[in-house]
């Protein structure tokens, strides 16, 4: 790895920390959209900051780029007061607007400068580590480092500090308003810090794809843990890893390093999408199989319970007169049979003592929804897990 | 009734939504030591006068005064147990977490919740008989069992007026008991108790205070005194009967 190849990793690692933190707090308030509109409507902030100073990564960009992100915020809650439109209305009507202002005014002044359509869109991190940053002669390595670096330690320190409240005013606003830690600040500061991170991710990944930073990570890490700090832990987690595997997929097949990196989050929160654990696809599939395996041996003990007459307790009979399938029947006998609830004596059903019990318990827990007596059974059968 | 201390005094009271009232001059004085009910139909502003009384809601007029000074000077007096349905309990968090967030406000800003935020949140798990499921994620908990996180929450603020919005809806009749029997306790302890509450016939037997509201205050008073027909007549607008045990 040469100098430059490390520098673009590590601006990279930054850009993703710093996006995965104020992201993890949007999701949770399912403000995923606005991050979305934010990454667009600080364009204008942008590019009119650009024409002051020339200098893509100077600090008076960040400032306007900032403001514009609120300016959309404050619009969109505004034109959503009114209650004539929805808020995903007036998020759509806003940042197209802003976004589009940004457009004329690169396309009508900006020809003959570095910034094109395609760099706020895209971002290129390749030509970071070019833009230098000198300090009395001395080189002090790539300006956006510099930038992207302030911005994560700011986002770290203001977490630190307002962990709780950020947690309380995200969890419940009313109850934040109340103790007097105003959820409105904390709305507003969030907002701020997403709009000024989203400049700074502007040079690795673009006004564009800086949203799927914000928002895969948390998404993924959602899935994965029930504890807000691990939550947290695990999105910085996934940006990082995704920016660092991203950069070399793009180094190796020579493509788009954001686009590898987004690419590359993609295929990470849809691998944890489909396995993990309690919340993934495929687990929640066999827990509904198994709950309806066991709903149906339920109905079957019920049958069994009501009914003493041999005919109707014939294995036969299971498929023509409860009208379930083979291979249905099959396997609610075989459940049945291996926890003891029944027994089978010339292919005639019977409960067992343990099924009687088993069978009371259970329609009892179901008309009173009591957890007291059925929390021995919930490690066999997820019907009883809520 | 003898002078009794006021806890929270209400006057000329106006809430409105894009210019439609939604309180209309509300005067209101609650005595201390009360476990009162708040009733009237959908949209008669219950809640929304909670929110006022607690500064969530800028009213257009009017004043609020806990034991008589503005409400942001006596928040430490006051803890609040919002609508249920008001939070997402997909949110990240264990039922621990979520009763310690009522010491945030003892706490004020920055400084973090330590070991003595702990142990009260802990004994007010264990007083609503919680405690067993102080490490279960919130959404693994059934109703009943989610509105006792919130009144434990409620609880480890030790305030001196409670206001519960709904405490009842949507909840089994065993937790619903044992909300009832706490609520009464901190009645005894000269606590005042607000309830936002649904079902008027458990009225006599749960509160011994309660204010009809109907957008206006429609009475307010000694449940056996005031909660007649006459009173529910007038706030639900329909002929109202409704059989109540003397």
């Amino acid at each position: 790895m040469n100098n430059a190849q490390i520098e673009i990793q590590l601006i990279a690692s930054l850009v993703a920390i710093a996006c995965a933190i104020p992201g993890t707090f949007l999701v949770l308030r399912k403000m995923a959209l606005i991050t979305d509109a934010i990454s667009h409507s600080i364009l204008p902030g942008i590019v009119i900051g650009f024409f002051i100073t020339h200098d893509l990564s100077s600090p008076l960009l960040i400032i306007l780029a900032a403001a514009s992100g609120v300016i959309t915020v404050v619009l969109v809650e505004f034109i959503q007061k009114t209650g004539l439109v929805k808020e995903d209305t007036a998020i759509g009507l806003v940042f197209p607007a802003l976004f589009s202002i940004g457009i004329i005014l690169i396309a009508q002044n900006a020809n003959d400068v570095h910034l094109d359509i395609d760099a706020v869109l895209l971002g290129e991190l390749a030509f970071a580590p070019f833009d230098r940053l000198s300090i009395g002669g001395i080189d002090a390595g790539p300006k956006s480092l510099w930038i992207i670096g302030s911005i994560v330690i700011t986002t770290l320190g203001l977490l630190l500090a307002f962990f709780k409240e950020l947690k309380i005013s995200t969890f419940d606003a009313g109850l934040a308003s109340a103790l007097g830690l105003s959820p409105v600040i904390m709305h507003y500061g969030l907002m701020t810090v997403s709009s000024i991170t989203t400049v700074g991710a502007f040079d690795a990944v673009g006004a564009i794809l800086v949203i799927a930073l914000m928002i895969a990570p948390a998404a993924t890490a959602y899935l994965l843990t029930n504890n807000l700090t691990k939550m947290l832990a695990l999105s910085v987690f996934f940006g990082v890893s995704s920016a660092i595997v991203g950069y070399w997929v793009a180094h190796i097949i020579d493509t788009s390093i954001s686009g590898s990196m987004t690419t590359v989050l993609g295929l990470i929160f849809l691998s944890v999408y489909l396995f993990a654990p309690s919340k993934g696809l495929f687990s929640v599939l066999y827990r509904q199989r198994q709950q309806r395996v066991e709903v149906s041996l339920l109905t079957f003990l019920l049958h069994l319970g009501n009914h003493q007459e041999e005919e109707e307790r014939h294995v036969k009979h299971l498929n023509e007169h409860i009208n379930w399938q083979k291979v249905q029947s099959k396997s609610v006998l075989d459940l049945a049979l291996k926890n003891n609830m029944i027994t089978i004596n010339n292919d005639i059903v019977s409960l067992t003592d343990k099924g009687k019990v088993f069978t009371t318990e259970a329609i009892d827990y179901i008309i009173t929804n009591k957890n007291s007596e059925i929390e021995n059974m919930k490690d066999r059968f997820f019907l009883f897990r809520g | 009734m003898q002078e009794q201390k006021i806890a929270i005094q209400i006057d000329d009271l106006t809430v409105a939504y894009n210019y439609k009232p939604v309180l209309w001059d509300i005067d209101l004085a609650i005595p201390e030591g009360v476990l009162m009910a708040i009733v009237g139909p959908n949209g008669a502003g219950k809640s929304t006068l909670i929110k006022s009384i607690l500064d969530i809601i800028n009213p257009i007029a009017g004043s609020v005064q806990i034991y008589g000074k503005p409400y942001k000077k006596q928040r430490s007096l006051v803890a609040y147990v919002p609508q249920k349905g008001s939070v997402d309990w997909d949110f990240p968090t264990t039922a621990l977490d979520v009763v310690m967030m009522g010491t945030y406000g003892s706490l004020g800003w920055i400084k973090r919740p330590g070991q003595k935020e702990k142990k009260a949140s802990l004994e007010a798990l264990e007083k609503v008989g919680m405690l067993a499921f102080k490490n279960r994620q919130i959404s693994q908990l059934s109703g009943g069992q989610q509105q006792r996180i919130f009144l434990a929450r409620a609880l480890v603020q030790n305030a001196a007026i409670y206001f519960m919005d709904e405490p009842f809806q949507g909840v089994d009749a065993t937790t619903e008991k044992a909300i009832i029997n706490i609520l009464k306790e901190l009645r005894k302890a000269g606590k005042t108790v607000v309830v936002v509450h649904h079902d008027l016939q458990t009225v006599p037997e749960y509160f011994d205070w309660v204010t009809f509201l109907n957008v206006k205050k429609i009475a307010t008073g000694p449940v056996k005194d005031i909660f007649n027909d006459d009173n529910l007549t007038k706030t639900y607008g329909i002929n109202y009967k409704v059989s109540i045990q003397q």
